[in-house]
């Protein structure tokens, strides 16, 4: 039987209506249209999946859709501000950590949390942040170095879009 | 997923009053790492799962008469950040934050990793190497059982129906007591241990001999193992290169490893050999470096 939702995505109050059964990955793609995160493996290896419940990365596609109700969920979506990318999303960007993009939004939000919480990571905090968003592009040297380059931009307070 | 109705209790008893009532049909989900996976993967198929996040007072992490509490809610994310565990009994948080990836350990509980009860559960290893116990509650009341005995065969525990388990207790090692947990994995996050390795020693303090010494194996038998033979040949005796070479032999012996896709039981059994030294000579490291701070 379906079960209102009622939880905060990306800063908006969303009320969805979903079955028990039904995983947060599925609510988020198909209730919200929030398709930036994708569904990689399904079983929460991949990190494709990943989005920030209250801050916290977490494997969307193992999570039921009751249990977000009154929290706060962080998509890719709701990254950039007025407009702005995120400082991350910018480094993504200005060092190429970008191929086929299927695993960026999983990975770019597993950095924000990391650099949430620490702004002076280092290149082995980086790379553990990340272990587990997996990448078939990349080879994971640049989304390191797009990191690292982000932490400095933000302990900068530079905004995002000066180069 | 297959549908099945979703019931959120508010108390201990009525989740366990839900597991008698629909008695095989029921599952607990707490972190949701494991069960989801084996639903997802045809393995079980609850017509009701019973959510008991919402229940208060499974999540604590606390310091009590020379133990640690540890809710069976607490994740692996709060034990590897608990500044009480980092403090008394590191080993545990070290461990924690080698297991899966970032994403999971903010959702995957110690209970669950006991009660899904792989051979490989990498809480395992240390947690009886500290002599851990676990408690349960159930129907008829309350019982405590060491880890040890919790671990009945692969993916078997020792809960009956409609049991739960609630807390992990550990007691808080005597002083001068180190200990590492290594695995080893195809990659270096994610996967699971195909051999795994607790230790947990204690020297006299001054002929360096060894005091006391836990060797747990894990992912090489039915069971989480403790290597007791391996134990027995090093305590009282001073830890030299031979020593060590000997008791890595001897732990290997005790293993019993099983040939499947994560490696051989040959391999298995000389990564135990290999994992056995790395673990008592980083902890044996620590242990000096200690010395030389005081």
């Amino acid at each position: 039987m379906k079960q209102a939702i009622i939880f905060k995505v990306n800063g908006k109050d969303q009320q969805v209506f979903a079955e028990p059964w039904w995983t947060l990955s599925r609510v988020l793609r198909e209730e919200l249209d929030l398709t930036g995160l994708k569904v990689g493996c399904g079983s929460g290896e991949c990190g494709a999946c990943t989005v920030l419940l209250d801050g916290k990365p977490v494997r969307s596609c193992l999570m039921l859709a009751p249990r977000v109700k009154g929290r706060e969920i962080l998509t890719i979506e709701g990254m950039a501000k007025d407009g702005q990318l995120h400082p991350v999303q910018q480094a993504f960007i200005d060092h190429f950590a970008v191929q086929c993009g299927y695993c960026t939004p999983g990975a770019i939000l597993s950095a924000k949390a990391l650099l949430d919480k620490k702004s002076d990571p280092t290149e082995a905090e980086v790379r553990g942040a990340l272990s587990g968003n997996l990448c078939r592009c990349t080879g994971y040297v640049k989304m390191v170095e797009a990191v690292l380059a982000a932490s400095e931009t933000m302990r900068r307070g530079e905004s995002a879009h000066g180069r | 997923m297959k549908p099945f109705e979703y019931l959120e209790p508010k108390e201990l008893r009525a989740a366990c009053g839900f597991l008698a009532q629909y008695e095989g049909k029921a599952a607990f989900i707490a972190g949701g790492t494991d069960l989801l996976v084996s639903i997802k993967e045809g393995r079980v198929r609850p017509e009701y799962v019973v959510d008991i996040r919402v229940i208060p007072d499974l999540d604590h992490i606390l310091y009590e008469r020379d133990s640690i509490r540890i809710g069976t809610l607490a994740t692996l994310d709060e034990i590897g950040h608990s500044p009480l565990i980092r403090e008394k009994v590191p080993i545990l948080a070290e461990t924690a934050q080698q297991m899966a990836n970032p994403g999971i350990r903010n959702m995957a509980t110690i209970g669950g990793n006991l009660c899904t009860a792989a051979p490989s559960a990498d809480l395992a290893p240390p947690l009886i190497g500290l002599g851990a116990t676990v408690k349960i509650m159930g129907s008829r009341g309350e019982r405590k059982i060491p880890v040890e005995d919790f671990f009945i065969g692969p993916n078997e525990n020792a809960l009956k129906d409609a049991e739960i388990l609630t807390e992990i207790r550990v007691p808080i090692p005597p002083p001068n007591t180190e200990g590492v947990y290594m695995k080893m994995t195809a990659r270096t996050a994610i996967d699971i241990a195909l051999v795994g390795v607790a230790t947990l020693l204690r020297l006299d303090d001054r002929a360096a001999r060894v005091g006391e010494a836990r060797i747990v194996l894990g992912a090489v038998a039915p069971t989480p193992i403790r290597a007791r033979k391996a134990e027995a040949s090093i305590k009282g005796y001073a830890m030299d290169d031979q020593l060590l070479e000997s008791v890595a032999k001897a732990a290997a012996e005790e293993a019993k490893p099983i040939s499947d896709v994560r490696g051989s039981a040959e391999y298995r059994r000389e990564m135990v050999k290999v994992l056995t030294k790395r673990v008592l000579k980083k902890t044996l490291k620590i242990i000096s470096e200690k010395r030389e701070e005081k």
